[in-house]
């Protein structure tokens, strides 16, 4: 047994070969492979099960060319906009010393707690006609601008300073220096970040149904509403997947391999101590306008609509529905983290199999949710046992956010110094060991920020938590959801201000510049 | 095995191990917990605002919990459809007959027993005695009073051009596939399709629900829109004022004045069919009826003369002559509007 077991060290000392460590990881990540196939394979069934003629009726009217270009240009213009806004937003709050910084940026992210039909019933009970796909750009720069200042942020704070400053001094003015110092060091983080973006919109269902905007996801909706037949559906779905697909691969092909080695010893601090006082004023303007339109109006909306609903609100059952939401959440987070660490894990090791699970992982996050509730209600007739249950909601969460786990999970591995896993392999650790002893407890900063995202994610889930929810279990965004939907803006008021509240917090937490994150860049 | 050499890392794996069991325990506690006897499983496309309190009196009174699951009439007769025998539902109410027939074809429903099937006039159930009508509720034009001065005669009409782009549909709507359905058993497909054609060249603005429609025209959006009677009443009660917005009728027996129903039927592998056939009942007693009556503003199907305020009579309504069990080929219906790009 001993002697085995130093064969077995000695074996996983020599690095080309493959240990038991990295084979359970693949096993496992296997598994995670299979489980988000499972929509994929529910859809496949779904759309050549019916008459094959029902395809070609389906694809080839003048409608799904309209659907294409619309969906096409919403998630062009919002990708564009939200891009530009988040990295200026970021970028300001990184170098303009302003009076408090690190408070506006928690409320400049806060604005991840707002779903996008959040947003769209409040803007809409300010301005009644609010309509159309004008509508629909301007409520989707505003719930997804923070995911671009969040990723941006971060990697501004890990960029390296001490080359910007020597830049400046070798006299390049801010913008060259930003395009060829910090651009290059940020772009990758902002590249998946808009990624995430333009997936956002490719299945948002809220804002473009409350809007009115024919895209794939509120055609697929109407199709699966308005008509027995699945298939026409799962058809369109399957386009919706491509193009995602198509998407994902354009971006990491774009991605540059160029590794930037960081140089200086120690992190500068994150301000540039002086600015003008025009760069301060102009700062202060964006993100002063930026908070008017995607907080402050929103939630000031919320408040006085809750003020009128006063009188009327039933409190038992918004903290009933409070805890129902919390509960499946958190459950559905959980879910997704022991999904997303062997992916995670294996992508991080440059592994051909990790890299391919974690972008076949972001196809489902692209899927709308009515796709994914849809396919797990498939199942659910089949498997009755777990039927409209918590369960089976929670595990259509860790699917459907699974991919934002995975990526926060890899990044958070990949930031932890390789040295100290030479050391525990020489400290007579298995590979497993050391994943265990020594990675995951330094990525878990990382790894909780990830559970965070998905709890965040999943709070706000709206389509698959009305078709998977058990029958009598509501959530905060389906019971704000049906008082919208009889427009009962007033009723919905609590529900929709208490969700916001609620997601806050993990918004919040996300945001809090991580020191081990530092020092693991600082290490390496 | 070499524990000794590496010190453990403060690591929370035990506590996140715990969290998980005690949150699968709860959920599992929690699944088993409600599958208790007496308690009813109801799919309900009726919207909550018009049928909870009536479910909240019938538990009052027969100490039977109910658990509801709201939901679009066709998405909750296709989801019926799809869960087929392991269906968790004991009873299935619909806005329209045309998704209880749709189902009542594929055999999933149960038999009625005539007690509750006598209680109702026999346009207003199944020819199969499988589903009942609960309520009655007439199809209108919903326009607002100021802006249109010539009304449409017939269903017809809105195909002119002095209603381009003025008039409202809600094409996923069962209530309106229930009226294009109708279009095809009686006119033919082909005149259907040529109408809804024509609707669709004359800019014909898409909803997706009747509230929808009545608040646009309310707001100035469009004029006109074709919806059901009582969403005047919903809308108007949901923004608590009054509202632009009126109910008109089209000429004596244009299938644009077709009477439907709501309606209940239990599924065929319900457990508690007893406590499902109790509902049925107290929802087709008198008082129930007048209830409706008075507070949703339909009509009712039983106590013929009673009518909501303001409304005609089924009598002077003028309705087509329409047999509602003739409505379940809501597919050809659902695939004639994919065809047009209407859904």
């Amino acid at each position: 047994m001993k002697t085995k077991t130093l064969d077995e060290n000695l074996h996983l000392e020599s690095i080309e070969q493959p240990g038991s460590g990295s084979k359970l990881l693949a096993l496992l990540s296997f598994f995670a492979l299979i489980f988000a196939a499972i929509p994929f394979f529910y859809l496949i069934k779904g759309a050549f099960s019916g008459e094959l003629d029902l395809i070609k009726t389906v694809l080839l009217r003048e409608k799904s060319l309209e659907i294409f270009a619309t969906t096409i240009a919403l998630m062009s213009c919002v990708s564009v906009v939200s891009t530009l806004l988040g990295v200026s937003l970021a970028w300001c709050l990184h170098n303009v010393n302003l009076r408090s910084n690190s408070l506006l940026a928690a409320l400049v992210i806060l604005p991840i707690a707002i779903p996008s039909y959040v947003y769209t019933y409040s803007w809409m009970s300010i301005i009644p006609n609010l309509q159309g796909f004008a509508a629909a750009v301007f409520i989707l720069i505003l719930t997804t601008t923070p995911y671009i200042t969040l990723a941006a942020l971060a990697a501004l704070r890990r960029s390296d300073r001490a080359q910007l400053e020597v830049a400046q001094t070798l006299g390049l003015n801010k913008w060259r220096s930003f395009y060829f110092i910090t651009w290059p060091q940020i772009r990758n983080t902002v590249s998946a970040g808009t990624l995430l973006v333009a997936l956002y919109v490719l299945s948002d269902f809220g804002a473009v149904s409350l809007l009115g905007v024919d895209t794939f996801t509120r055609a697929i909706e109407n199709l699966y509403r308005g008509s027995f037949d699945r298939g026409a559906a799962a058809i369109l779905a399957l386009v919706l997947v491509a193009i995602s697909a198509i998407l994902i691969t354009i971006e990491s092909n774009t991605r540059q391999r160029s590794k930037v080695i960081s140089t200086s010893s120690k992190l500068m601090p994150s301000i540039a101590e002086s600015n003008s006082g025009r760069s301060r004023f102009l700062a202060s303007l964006l993100i002063g306008l930026y908070l008017i339109f995607a907080l402050i109006t929103p939630l000031l909306q919320l408040l006085l609509r809750f003020i009128s609903a006063l009188p009327s609100i039933d409190y038992g059952n918004l903290f009933r529905t409070a805890l129902s939401t919390i509960f499946a959440s958190l459950l559905g987070s959980i879910i997704a983290l022991l999904l997303a660490l062997p992916v995670g894990l294996l992508s991080s090791q440059a592994s051909r199999i990790g890299s391919l699970t974690d972008k076949s992982l972001l196809i489902v996050h692209a899927l709308p949710g009515i796709v994914m509730g849809l396919s797990l209600v498939a199942i659910g007739s089949e498997l009755p046992i777990v039927y409209q249950t918590v369960a089976l909601l929670a595990f259509s969460y860790a699917l459907l956010f699974m991919a934002k786990a995975v990526g926060f999970v890899r990044t958070s591995f990949l930031r932890v110094p390789k040295n100290l896993m030479e050391i525990s392999s020489t400290l007579n650790q298995s590979k497993a060991q050391s994943i265990r002893r020594v990675m995951i407890p330094l990525a878990t900063p990382g790894l909780l920020t990830a559970t965070l995202l998905v709890f965040l994610s999943a709070m706000k889930e709206l389509p698959a938590t009305l078709m998977l929810r058990p029958t009598g279990f509501e959530t905060l965004a389906t019971e704000m959801w049906s008082a919208t939907a009889i427009l009962q803006f007033n009723e919905a008021a609590p529900y929709a201000l208490l969700l916001v509240l609620i997601a806050a917090i993990p918004a919040f937490l996300i945001n809090r510049p991580d020191k081990s994150e530092e020092s693991g860049v600082n290490i390496s | 095995m070499g524990d000794a050499t590496v010190p453990r890392a403060p690591f929370r794996k035990n506590l996140a191990a715990t969290v998980i069991a005690i949150l699968l325990g709860a959920t599992l506690s929690g699944c088993a917990s409600s599958d208790q006897e007496q308690s009813l499983t109801i799919y309900s496309g009726r919207s909550e605002s018009f049928i909870a309190p009536f479910f909240k009196e019938f538990t009052a009174q027969s100490g039977i919990e109910l658990k509801i699951r709201y939901g679009d009439s066709s998405a909750l007769a296709a989801q019926i459809l799809e869960e087929g025998e392991n269906s968790p539902a004991d009873l299935f109410i619909s806005q329209d007959a045309g998704s209880l027939g749709a189902v009542s074809v594929s055999g999933l429903f149960s038999q009625l027993e005539s007690s509750l099937l006598d209680r109702v006039e026999t346009k207003f159930r199944s020819s199969n005695n499988d589903w009942v009508g609960l309520t009655g509720r007439a199809r209108v034009f919903a326009y607002a009073p100021d802006r249109v001065s010539k009304l449409p005669t017939s269903y017809q009409s809105l195909i002119e051009n002095q209603y381009k782009g003025k008039v409202g549909i809600a094409p996923t709507n069962a209530s309106f596939q229930a009226f294009v359905t109708t279009l095809i058993q009686y006119q033919g497909l082909a005149a259907a399709e040529i109408w809804l054609q024509k609707m669709v060249e004359n800019d014909v603005k898409l909803y997706e629900k009747n509230s929808q429609i009545v608040s646009a025209i309310d707001s100035g959006a469009i004029d006109l829109g074709l919806v059901n009677h009582y969403y005047l009443w919903e809308v108007s009660e949901s923004l608590n004022r009054q509202i632009n917005v009126q109910n008109g009728f089209f000429e004596a027996g244009d299938l644009g004045n077709l009477i439907n129903i709501s309606g209940a039927a239990i599924l065929n592998q319900s457990t508690n069919k007893s406590a499902a056939s109790e509902l049925i009942k107290y929802l087709l007693s008198d008082s129930a009826q007048l209830n409706f009556v008075a507070d949703t503003h339909e009509h009712s199907v039983v106590l013929v003369d009673a009518r909501p305020e303001g409304l005609p009579s089924f009598a002077e309504i003028k309705a087509p002559a329409v047999d509602l069990s003739r409505l379940s080929d809501i597919s050809q219906t659902q695939k004639l509007l994919i065809k047009l790009g209407l859904i």
